[in-house]
């Protein structure tokens, strides 16, 4: 089974098109690398990857399955659910004097005990009196609204980043995107979070269940910082790091939701030589965790060294695939993008 | 490590010492109406800060939710209805109350951002307003639902007479809630909700389920708001007029996080206690003590403190902005665990 398909994808901007029919497979443990010119929708494949611009054709498959959620009966109980409830609200709204008059007031003596159970039946034939205009009719019209909402909420939500995080597929990005004012333990935390189950009301109350996991999480937040390196500074704000190390902390929270997948958005720009050569080997050692690695990367050093096979793209479409050797020696490549070297 | 005190316990202990001690304040004054103000805007300002501080949510209508609290209470608790309930059960009911409110008006703007929020709740504010002034069958309209009861502990009531005892259980009330508040921050929750204030593509993208995030962040803060709002309803016996939850309230509260330092508990505390101590204590010590000596106490209202005081809270802000723009107590940094 592949780690990830991609079936056909193609997103456009209104009248743009930033990506054009790509497909490809990558094997589970693999490097693959997608490569070409500035502008060529190597982001924009990513984003549409990780639901932040849903591809506008074809589609992507994650260990064989469809990225989008799929209609279950708790979806439908939901759907259900909201029905009623904003469907009994707007019509209790639109009557509520009446029902108030009919249930509360009139049975309501002064210094009696309240007759609850004649109250409650007074407020059923009260609803019942109601007739078509002005209990049925509002109660379907602001059931249709209820449910629609949370049709249009859950068709949005089914295909949304967060849904595809959660399906184990991880990122960093291009212009990194860290939470400058946590610390970089809280930053791995954070990525953290899918994989928690302690809820509001554990934390609320400091609950048992709460500290066990607090305790567990941080010390694999830990950990993971000492994989890439940063364990000394995990108290710091992420926002005081040096630049080489914002992205180890990046590659670091993407790891932590135990993802299949991992992209890396362009992880060397900016790097000197030697950062280089320390992030290519903390690349390899993300892929013999047994997480997938999939990488844009301008750095031909780093992305002939590491990748395994080579996505070339250029104005969005696929000119090129094969293994770095195959892709140095490709003409349409070398003339895309590697540069036609001059002799003499 | 040894524990020191940090500046939340600092000043929640000095709060409890205050009315022992005759030396800072005069009991009188240590007791009055105006610290019970403090307390109750301290409890509203942490609501506002859940939405507004943890989760970034700007909110401006923040006092309808006070004002559903304090109406819910009146009718849980006030003998005109038929619920009768004490004053414990109608104000732990105000708390499911103000969350179901939350839920209701958050349910619709999850997808808003920024000032389209802001925008949304400032007109929320203006329609519950609305809708308890002309639904006065049930709310009373502008009359307002009184008397409401007093809290009592195994049978002894506490009575408005009694100002030491209204001024402590305000004080555990407050810190319930700032221990409520603290939980929340110090947990996944809070956690997720800095981080889709910092950055809410990143945090998405990293599988936060924003929007289910920042409902819980609205309901809390609802919830919150709403049990200040019972509160206060206890506190002047009555719910008051609709216009008592008006914009004022909800600016005055979000004055009082920027001022104090947002996002952080100790920061809400001094600010409640310097925006809402100038309004209710400072403003009216210096109006009386004009009108004692003398000054301006007849007939020219440009002479009254009182009278000034939208202009004196507006140079306070822009003051405060000016010379610390992240308020007086800015939240640190957890650099502990969580």
């Amino acid at each position: 089974m592949k780690a990830m398909e991609v079936h056909g994808v193609g997103v456009t901007f209104g009248g743009i098109i930033a990506v054009h029919d790509v497909s490809f497979a990558v094997e589970p443990g693999e490097i693959f690398a997608v490569i070409g010119p500035n502008g060529a929708g190597k982001t924009t494949l990513f984003n549409a990857v990780t639901g932040i611009h849903p591809p506008t054709h074809g589609h992507v498959e994650l260990d064989g399955r469809e990225q989008v959620a799929p209609m279950t009966r708790q979806t439908m109980v939901e759907l259900l659910v909201a029905f009623l409830l904003v469907g009994v609200g707007v019509a209790a709204t639109v009557n509520v004097e009446r029902l108030w008059q009919a249930s509360v007031i009139d049975n309501y003596i002064y210094e009696q005990p309240f007759p609850w159970g004649s109250a409650l039946a007074d407020l059923g034939r009260a609803v019942a009196t109601l007739g078509w205009l002005g209990g049925a009719l509002p109660l379907v019209c602001g059931g249709l609204v209820g449910a629609g909402a949370a049709w249009t909420n859950w068709s949005r939500a089914r295909r949304s980043p967060d849904h595809i995080a959660r399906t184990g597929v991880a990122r960093t990005f291009q212009n990194i995107r860290l939470f400058n004012e946590l610390s970089l333990v809280q930053n791995v935390l954070v990525g953290m979070d899918a994989r928690m189950r302690a809820g509001f009301f554990s934390a609320l109350l400091r609950l048992p269940r709460f500290r066990r996991e607090r305790e567990r999480f941080h010390a694999e937040a830990m950990k993971l910082l000492e994989f890439v390196g940063l364990a000394d500074r995990a108290l710091e704000a992420a926002g005081a790091l040096p630049y080489g190390f914002r992205r180890r902390l990046e590659i670091a929270r993407a790891l932590a939701g135990t993802p299949k997948l991992i992209l890396l958005d362009e992880p060397a720009a900016g790097m000197n030589p030697t950062e280089v050569g320390g992030l290519m080997a903390l690349i390899r050692r993300v892929r013999d965790r047994g997480t997938t690695v999939i990488l844009i990367e301008h750095h031909m050093k780093l992305v002939m060294g590491i990748s395994d096979r080579i996505h070339v793209l250029q104005y969005g479409r696929t000119i090129a695939e094969g293994s770095p050797d195959a892709i140095r020696s490709n003409p349409r490549c070398i003339e895309a993008y590697l540069g036609v070297e001059e002799n003499g | 490590m040894r524990w020191r005190p940090g500046p939340i316990v600092t000043i929640l202990a000095i709060a409890a010492v205050v009315p022992l001690v005759d030396l800072v304040l005069p009991a009188e004054l240590a007791l009055s109406e105006a610290v019970r103000t403090v307390f109750l805007y301290a409890i509203l300002a942490l609501g506002l800060n859940v939405m507004t501080g943890y989760a970034g949510m700007l909110n401006l209508g923040i006092a309808a939710f006070m004002a559903i609290g304090a109406y819910a209470f009146g009718i849980l608790s006030c003998e005109i209805y038929p619920f009768q309930l004490g004053f414990w059960p109608a104000l732990a009911l105000t708390i499911p109350i103000g969350a179901l409110a939350g839920f209701i008006l958050g349910a619709p703007t999850l997808g808003l951002r920024g000032d389209y929020l802001a925008i949304v709740t400032l007109g929320f504010g203006e329609i519950v307003q609305d809708i308890l002034k002309n639904l006065d069958s049930i709310t009373k309209g502008m009359q307002g639902i009184n008397p409401l009861p007093a809290p009592s502990i195994g049978g002894a009531m506490w009575t408005s007479n009694d100002e030491r005892s209204w001024y402590y259980l305000l004080l555990a009330l407050l810190t319930l809630t700032v221990i409520a508040a603290r939980n929340l921050e110090r947990s996944r929750l809070g956690r997720a909700w800095f981080s889709i204030r910092e950055d809410e593509l990143a945090s998405r993208s990293m599988g936060i389920r924003v929007e289910r995030a920042k409902m819980i962040a609205f309901a809390t803060g609802a919830a919150i708001a709403a049990f200040a709002g019972g509160l206060s309803a206890s506190v002047l016996s009555s719910t008051g007029e609709p216009n008592n939850y008006d914009f004022q309230v909800s600016i005055l509260a979000l004055c009082i996080i920027i001022v104090g330092g947002i996002g952080g508990v100790a920061g809400v505390l001094v600010g409640s206690l310097v925006m809402v101590g100038l309004n209710s204590i400072v403003l009216a010590k210096a109006t009386a003590w004009m009108a004692a000596h003398g000054i301006g106490s007849q007939g020219n209202v440009m002479l009254s403190p009182n009278n000034w005081k939208f202009l004196i809270f507006g140079l306070a802000l822009v003051i405060a902005v000016r010379i610390k723009p992240t308020g007086i107590l800015p939240p640190k940094l957890e650099r502990g665990r969580v």
